[in-house]
């Protein structure tokens, strides 16, 4: 019984090919296993690695390297608020202690009861014309406030489809370009895979 | 290009191209000390340690191990910049460094101690917590890490990579945070594994083997050659009490080039085994020399075919020059059988020497598992393949370690049809036009494959793509035994009684055979009713062997042959006297010397061993800054 | 709708910011028919030469506007066009330098330019695929850059025959995860290659030996921003404004205790107290400037009483900081600068690679020698280890500027508030708020 799908290991195996050499393929295969899991765990790494002939030595150095892959379980939605200087000054502290309190952890190596949310302090995101900010669900929130941050987490646990009201500031609403047809998508890309429906609210 | 005339703290030298500043200083007597700067790895300019100062150049101080020589140039390592540098690097690497010198194995021969003596400054300032690691961590059942002492040089890492062509050691997390794993925390599995012993320049990774048990200063050592395998690498095993208590790499860029694999450098505690037999025995009871020496002449004179004769792998050239003596006179007619041997045979020319592998342009490995059969030439064929860019064909059923190469070109052949395989080569894209020596390297499938038809295939190959062929011999001294004519491949069938000189073989004996004499080291099952004379080890005899590429390297045994213990020669020659065969030799010189004049293949046996190596010239820095 | 927060329109120094704002800039139709897009393009690759080209970039001194500030027609120029072999470009979008937001600015306002830069490089100096390292976070500016190549090659603009010029050229994206590291050179080719990325020791430059071992010109996105206006309109109009050796504009990301933060498009030479006071509206009613980052957290900090010094390289220079990443933090006076210097150390011993000794030992003993001060346990001698931890980590003994950067942030705030970190080390005592105003 294989951790990841045999569609993400297919994927995978077509990635060394896209790449000036083979082992460049490595992030972008341990960034499609990550989203297929949730997390890598050793044997996701293992399977990656066998899938591009690598050791899973080399697997691991690599994911342990960058601070976007994680190896212990993060939750359904992971809050990565700034805590970096511009941030900092404009209050991000407090953003922090009221994220924690909201999805009830005590610390970023903690998920929450319920095993929706778990929180990290980033370094700085490059945004910081709206500090303080942080990213939430590949998404990059603005101008945070207390409120705000009680809204996000409590849209989130009732899992109902983001209303326009609680639209993240910063959300391109203005674009009207249609997304990527698979026929044009770069392969290898983020971004071609389709997101999977939201699950609608059992009582509307 | 022509050579680079500079000058270093004042002297002036003169260096090929191309040679770093670090090694430029070594020539004269100059230490600049480094971490992760090893002469057969690639340089990095990692830790920071051999800054130097020099002009013409930028203003800012430059790591040494990266900057080759130029003309000209003028290199200030005891500038003000320079010497506070080090010193300040080696106060960084000792910040979080645990105070373990009286415990840690690597003290009296540790680069830590010795450049923080010599570099460092001379009170501590650091106070505080340091870094603390759960220690130590068994990376194998033979290797320990302490993440604690780690300097994080990479040496260990960047060896596994470049030369071993393995990731399974590696580095996790990133910064201070950083540390040596194997990955998953399983154990090593790579038979080039040990020599990260031998690079850490700290106690970060040291020998489980050897664990605590003796400071360099307490044993002496010599510089011998391996007996495990063809190859004949350089070791030098050092002994204490009596003991053969560890065994290191010794550079020979011949063979080896200073890497040695897992079976020599741990496979030699039977050496110390109490169970080591020490005094003749028969039928289990002790007995003298005379008395067992004499009970074995009767019981094997005259058996003619019925008698079986074991050969160890490493027998050395002398025991089977003596043996060949044996075989035409009293014991003719009797069968041999060489243990771990391959099917090849004696080569009809000179072959291929290690070393010439560095220019081959393509290299051809035919029907050997090379990492298992002869492990430190896969590492000399991976790096010509990975640093000096050949070209690499292999022609063997299974996957091999070569193929972790992107541009590897395997043939899987069925198994028997190397050959067939080997007379289609001429005409592949890689060989019409190698642009330079092509390698051929074939073992014997070990067993699967028609020799004859094989060697033929592979001369006819080398003829054609202009290349040269090395047999891949596997046991320790196959090619001397081949030499002199005892390297046998008989069945053992028919026979009734077994002479096993060395360990008993594991399969082909006849269930009618019985082992009535021999000469080993260790009682065996098998042994009750024989005569056992006891043997001296590897690490105490005498002698030679012949490796894969036909160069007679002798033995320097560190642990001398002790009475009641008889060198493999005396006995012989005693043995033989007892047969009314006189092999009246003084000593093993006069063995040499007449082996060297009869068979032409060992005629450097007539030479006396080449005099110890000039000792390392001791490298002085300032005491301290 | 999402505002925009910096320059946008017509200015004289809206270089690149001119038509930022314009509904569907992003999209080609609109970059093409509103804001003159791909006719740079069109000229370079119909009607100019490669040398040309890269005449036309030295002739304008544009400086590298991720960090460094090098020569960008001098780096073009590195790049020997005729060597055989694949050549790339490869452009560093990892933007994680504290304070800086300029490169996000531009993906999500006109990726286009970006395109149009990006393309007219490689055909210069002999690339036909360019990279485009982008870090892992920037979720929505990478999706939009994907989409604008998308419609570049379905235009034609890229691909095998780019309006109808029998030069292939190509864009891809690699993302980033997660490592600010990776936007120093050689350790974002060490990424690309799918490695941890720590720096390489140079010489070999990546104008030699760079991605994958091929001569790679590696440029940061700004830089590649503005070279569809320099083409347009000559090297020598780009020389006209900025200063001498600093030429041109340049996007600085105003941040931290300013009423109006945002990405303002500067002359080069105009002071900080324009960029802060005017541009930014200076810090919140009642609190005074205590003391700016000028180039990122990376570049020396400058006091208050500094407030005039110019925003051109050479000035910079002259007053111990740099131009950096252009990212301006503003602190005030109510917040502690010892706190910040920690902060910003916890930020450089985290994001440290690890390869060599002084950054990997040193950020994280500086770390802790921080937390004791700022614990009430410090003394003189805590003080002596930060200076002694900031010797260590400057003057080449790192192998790359990490370490130097660490070692400005305590070297910089040392020098400027001495007294600040003495009422902490020395008497256990926080005394924010007391820091004279400007005049």
């Amino acid at each position: 019984m294989s951790a990841l799908s045999s569609h993400v290991l297919e994927e995978i195996k077509e990635l060394p090919a896209k790449y000036p050499q083979p082992r460049s393929a490595v992030m972008p295969a341990l960034d499609l296993a990550q989203e297929e899991l949730g997390h890598l765990t050793p044997e996701a790494m293992s399977e990656v690695a066998a899938a591009l002939e690598l050791d899973p030595g080399y697997v691991e150095g690599v994911a342990t390297f960058y601070s976007l892959f994680h190896l212990a379980p993060t939750g359904k939605h992971r809050f990565y608020v700034c805590t970096n200087l511009s941030c900092a000054l404009r209050g991000a502290d407090e953003i922090v202690e009221r994220v924690r309190k909201q999805i009830g952890v005590g610390s970023s190596d903690q998920v929450s009861p319920d095993g929706l949310f778990s929180y990290e302090e980033v370094e700085c995101l490059g945004a910081c014309e709206y500090a303080p900010m942080m990213r939430l669900d590949h998404r990059y929130y603005y101008d945070l406030t207390a409120e705000k941050v009680d809204a996000l987490v409590a849209e989130r646990r009732s899992s109902s489809p983001l209303t326009p009201t609680l639209s993240p500031e910063g959300e391109r609403e203005r674009r009207s370009s249609s997304p990527l047809t698979p026929a044009l998508s770069p392969e290898g890309e983020r971004g071609k895979k389709p997101r999977a429906p939201r699950k609608k609210k059992a009582d509307g | 290009m022509p050579d680079v005339n500079l000058t270093i703290d004042g002297k002036k030298l003169t260096v090929p191209a191309g040679t770093l500043i670090v090694e430029a200083a070594k020539t004269i007597g100059i230490e600049i000390p480094v971490f992760c700067y090893h002469h057969k790895l690639d340089p990095v300019g990692a830790c920071r340690l051999c800054l130097v100062d020099f002009s013409p150049g930028p203003p800012r101080p430059q790591t040494a191990c990266t900057t080759p020589v130029s003309e000209g140039m003028v290199v200030r390592t005891q500038s003000a910049m320079a010497v506070q540098a080090r010193a300040d690097i080696l106060e960084f690497e000792l910040a979080n460094h645990p105070l373990d010198c009286p415990v840690c194995d690597k003290g009296g021969e540790c680069p830590l101690q010795d450049f923080t003596f010599r570099h460092g400054y001379p009170t501590s300032r650091i106070d505080g917590p340091r870094l603390h690691f759960k220690k130590p961590i068994p990376l194998s059942d033979k290797i320990a890490l302490d993440r604690e002492r780690c300097v994080l040089c990479y040496r260990c890492t960047r060896y596994y990579d470049e030369v071993a062509w393995e990731q399974e050691l590696t580095t996790d997390e990133r910064g201070v945070q950083s540390f040596i794993t194997s990955q998953f925390d399983r154990p090593l599995q790579s038979i080039f594994s040990g020599n990260i012993i031998d690079l850490c320049p700290v106690g970060a990774l040291t020998s489980r083997v050897w664990r605590f048990e003796s400071r360099p200063w307490d044993m002496s050592h010599s510089e011998t050659i391996c007996s495990r395998c063809s190859v004949g690498c350089s070791v030098t095993q050092w002994q204490r009490r009596g003991q053969l208590v560890r065994v290191t790499s010794r550079e020979n860029d011949d063979i080896d080039e200073g890497w040695i694999c897992d079976r020599g450098r741990f496979d030699y505690t039977d050496v110390n085994d109490p169970s080591r037999v020490r005094t003749p025995t028969i039928a289990g009871r002790k007995s003298t020399w005379a008395d067992a020496i004499s009970l074995v002449a009767a019981r094997i004179k005259g058996r003619g075919a019925k008698l079986g004769i074991s050969l160890a792998q490493d027998v050395t050239n002398e025991e089977a020059f003596l043996f060949r003596r044996l075989l035409d006179g009293p014991l003719k007619g009797a069968k041999v059988k060489m243990h771990g041997r391959t099917a090849i045979p004696a080569p009809a020319a000179p072959t291929m020497r290690i070393r010439e592998i560095d220019d081959a342009r393509v290299i051809i490995v035919v029907a050997s598992d090379i990492e298992n059969d002869v492990p430190i030439i896969d590492l000399r064929v991976k790096k010509a393949v990975s640093k000096r860019g050949a070209k690499l064909i292999v022609v063997y059923p299974e996957g091999v370690d070569l193929d972790r190469h992107p541009h590897t070109v395997h043939i899987r052949n069925a198994k028997g049809a190397a050959a067939a395989e080997v007379r289609k080569l001429a005409a592949h894209d890689l060989l019409t036009d190698p642009g330079g020596p092509v390698a051929i390297l074939f073992g014997d499938g070990h067993g699967s494959e028609d020799m004859n038809e094989l060697a033929a295939a592979c001369g006819a190959l080398a003829e054609q793509v202009g290349g040269k062929e090395m047999p891949l011999y596997r046991a320790t001294n196959e090619r001397g035994a081949l030499a002199a004519g005892v390297a046998g491949w008989d069945k053992l069938d028919g026979v009734e009684a077994i002479l096993s000189w060395g360990p008993p073989p594991t399969a082909g004996i006849p269930r009618s055979a019985k082992f009535i004499a021999a000469w080993d080291h260790l009682p065996r099952p098998g042994y009750e009713s024989a005569v056992v004379l006891p043997a001296a080890t590897f690490a105490e005899r005498q002698g030679s062997y012949t490796n894969v590429e036909g160069t007679v390297q002798f033995l320097r045994p560190p642990i001398p042959v002790q009475p009641p213990l008889k060198e493999g020669w005396e006995l012989l020659c005693e043995l033989g006297a007892a047969l009314g065969l006189k092999l009246d030799y003084p000593g093993i010189f006069p063995i040499q010397r007449e082996l060297a004049s009869k068979v032409p293949a060992l005629a450097s046996l007539a030479q006396p061993p080449s005099p110890d190596p000039a000792p390392p010239p001791v490298l002085v820095g300032p005491a301290h800054p | 709708m999402a505002e925009l927060r910096g320059s946008s329109g017509d200015a004289p120094n809206h270089i690149l910011t001119r038509w930022f704002g314009t509904p569907d800039l992003h999209t080609l139709d609109v970059y093409e028919a509103k804001a003159g897009g791909y006719k740079a393009l069109r000229k370079a690759l119909l009607d100019m030469s490669p040398a040309e080209i890269t005449g036309e970039v030295k002739t304008s001194g544009l400086r590298g506007r991720g960090g460094a500030g090098f020569a960008t027609g001098t780096k073009w120029g590195f790049i020997n066009r005729d060597a055989p072999g694949p050549k790339y470009v490869v452009v560093n979008a990892d933007e994680s330098e504290p304070g800086t937001s300029k490169d996000r600015y531009i993906l999500e306002n006109s990726p286009h330019m970006l395109v149009e830069g990006i393309l007219i490089a490689a055909y210069a100096v002999g690339a036909n695929q360019a990279w485009v390292y982008i870090r892992g976070e920037y979720d929505e500016p990478s999706r939009m850059l994907t989409e604008a190549i998308e419609e570049a090659r379905a235009k034609g603009y890229a691909g095998p025959k780019p309006m109808g010029k029998d030069y292939p050229l190509d864009i891809r994206l690699y993302r980033g995860h997660g490592a600010y590291i990776c936007g120093e050179e050689t350790a974002l080719l060490e990424s690309l290659e799918g490695k941890r990325a720590q720096p390489r020791s140079r010489p070999p430059f990546p104008a030699v030996k760079g991605a994958w071992g091929r001569p790679t010109l590696l440029n940061n996105v700004e830089t590649l921003a503005t070279v569809p206006w320099i083409i347009n309109n000559g090297g020598a109009a780009y020389a006209k404004l900025g200063t001498d050796k600093s030429p041109g504009t340049r996007l600085m990301s105003v941040s931290g205790n300013v009423r109006k933060p945002g990405v303002y498009e500067v002359e080069l030479g105009q002071t900080f107290r324009h960029v802060i006071m005017e541009l930014a509206g200076g810090v919140p009613e009642g609190r005074n400037l205590k003391v700016f980052w000028p180039g990122g957290s990376s570049a020396p900090v400058l006091p208050a009483s500094m407030l005039d010094t110019k925003t051109d390289m050479e000035s910079l220079a002259a007053a111990r900081s740099m131009g950096g990443s252009g990212g301006v933090i503003v602190m005030d006076d109510t917040h502690c600068i010892v706190k910040a210097a920690h902060r910003l150390l916890q930020f450089y011993a985290y994001e440290s690679c690890g390869k060599c000794t002084p950054c990997r030992i040193g950020g994280d003993w500086a770390v802790r020698t921080y937390e004791r001060i700022l614990a009430g346990e410090g003394s003189q001698v805590e003080l002596d280890t930060l200076i002694r931890v900031s010797d260590g980590l400057q003057n080449g003994r790192c192998l790359c500027g990490l370490g130097d950067s660490a070692g400005w942030v305590i070297d910089s705030t040392i020098r400027h508030f001495r007294e600040e970190y003495e009422d902490h080390a020395l008497r256990h005592e926080c005394n924010v708020g007391k820091v004279p105003a400007i005049a």
